[in-house]
């Protein structure tokens, strides 16, 4: 069976480009949220295979919605999607729960990869 | 303004644009963009507008606020026409966006964010200090009203240092800047640790 997805991103145009990569190489966007309220409560009811998270968000910021997510599901596979790649942010989403941290912009092959890695 | 203090400004907005034109440059599939001298200036709030490409020309301006170890302001600018032709190479879904729809306007405020994002992370690198970026901004207006936005709620000193840096892309008509407006006592900050005492 494909593997599941929820995209987090607060402009459409990055989760679109992101659910044309994921899609074309197989696996299923089963929701996109828009901020890291909206990820939790899409993550509770839909339980995807995998998460794609952004750092920088209104209503809750994506290292609060790691923490949210790994406090329901400590086995939740999280990769972090974001421009700000700052040693220190990447420690915090490490230490917080994330699988792997790709700094924007990313490529196609590299989301693939870490996306293949956090659920082989 | 004292050249020691130029020759730091100039060297801090080369490295950052260095890194924010290097991931636009991988968002148009390694399209060679050119970047200017960076221009340090003094200004008083009411010659930025004008500064910055003429009250009257429409522009799109994406704005990020930054806290964390250095706090400050900085803003992605560019005509809206550079916008027009950044948002059909970005989004390619061969139907029309202009800055003024939803999509395209998402791509300009991302774009943006990338870009002014890599340009803190290169100074972050560079000097251990933690430069956080907010939830980007963004604008589509006559320059003056995009300056107002931009500062709207900023301690603004009547007078203002900026570092602006101006970049080109070869063949196709892109041209924009990145504008880093950080409080004096941040430009010491940066001096101070990278060992450079008072500039």
């Amino acid at each position: 069976m494909p593997k599941t997805v929820l995209i987090t991103d607060d402009t459409a145009f990055m989760r679109m480009t992101l659910k044309n990569v994921i899609q074309k190489n197989g696996y299923v966007v089963v929701g996109e949220a828009a901020d890291g309220e909206e990820a939790v409560a899409q993550y509770l009811e839909l339980r995807p295979d995998l998460v794609t998270m952004d750092i920088t968000m209104p209503k809750m910021d994506g290292i609060t919605a790691i923490k949210e997510i790994m406090k329901h599901d400590p086995n939740a596979r999280i990769i972090v999607c974001s421009a700000m790649g700052q040693k220190p942010m990447v420690i915090e989403a490490l230490n917080a729960g994330a699988k792997d941290f790709l700094v924007k912009p990313f490529d196609a092959d590299r989301v693939i990869e870490a996306l293949r890695k956090a659920a082989p | 303004m004292i050249s020691r203090k130029v020759d730091f400004l100039r060297e801090l907005g080369t490295i950052g644009m260095g890194h924010a034109t290097t991931a636009l440059s991988e968002m148009l599939q390694g399209k060679l963009l050119r970047l200017e001298v960076p221009d340090v200036r003094i200004l008083y709030f009411e010659e930025l507008a004008e500064y910055v490409g003429g009250l009257d020309q429409v522009v799109a301006g994406v704005f990020i606020q930054i806290s964390g170890d250095v706090s400050g302001h900085m803003a992605f600018i560019l005509p809206v026409e550079s916008a027009a032709v950044l948002i059909r190479l970005l989004v390619g879904d061969g139907q029309e966006h202009g800055v003024f729809d939803e999509l395209g306007r998402s791509a300009i405020a991302e774009l943006g964010n990338i870009m002014v994002t890599s340009y803190l992370n290169a100074l972050a690198a560079l000097t251990n200090l933690v430069m956080k970026p907010s939830i980007p901004g963004l604008a589509v207006d006559m320059a003056g009203a995009v300056w107002e936005s931009i500062l709207a709620g900023a301690q603004v000193d009547d007078e203002v240092t900026l570092i602006r840096t101006e970049f080109f892309a070869e063949g196709v008509a892109i041209h924009g800047n990145i504008i880093f407006l950080p409080g004096e006592d941040e430009f010491r900050k940066i001096a101070d640790v990278l060992g450079l005492g008072a500039v």
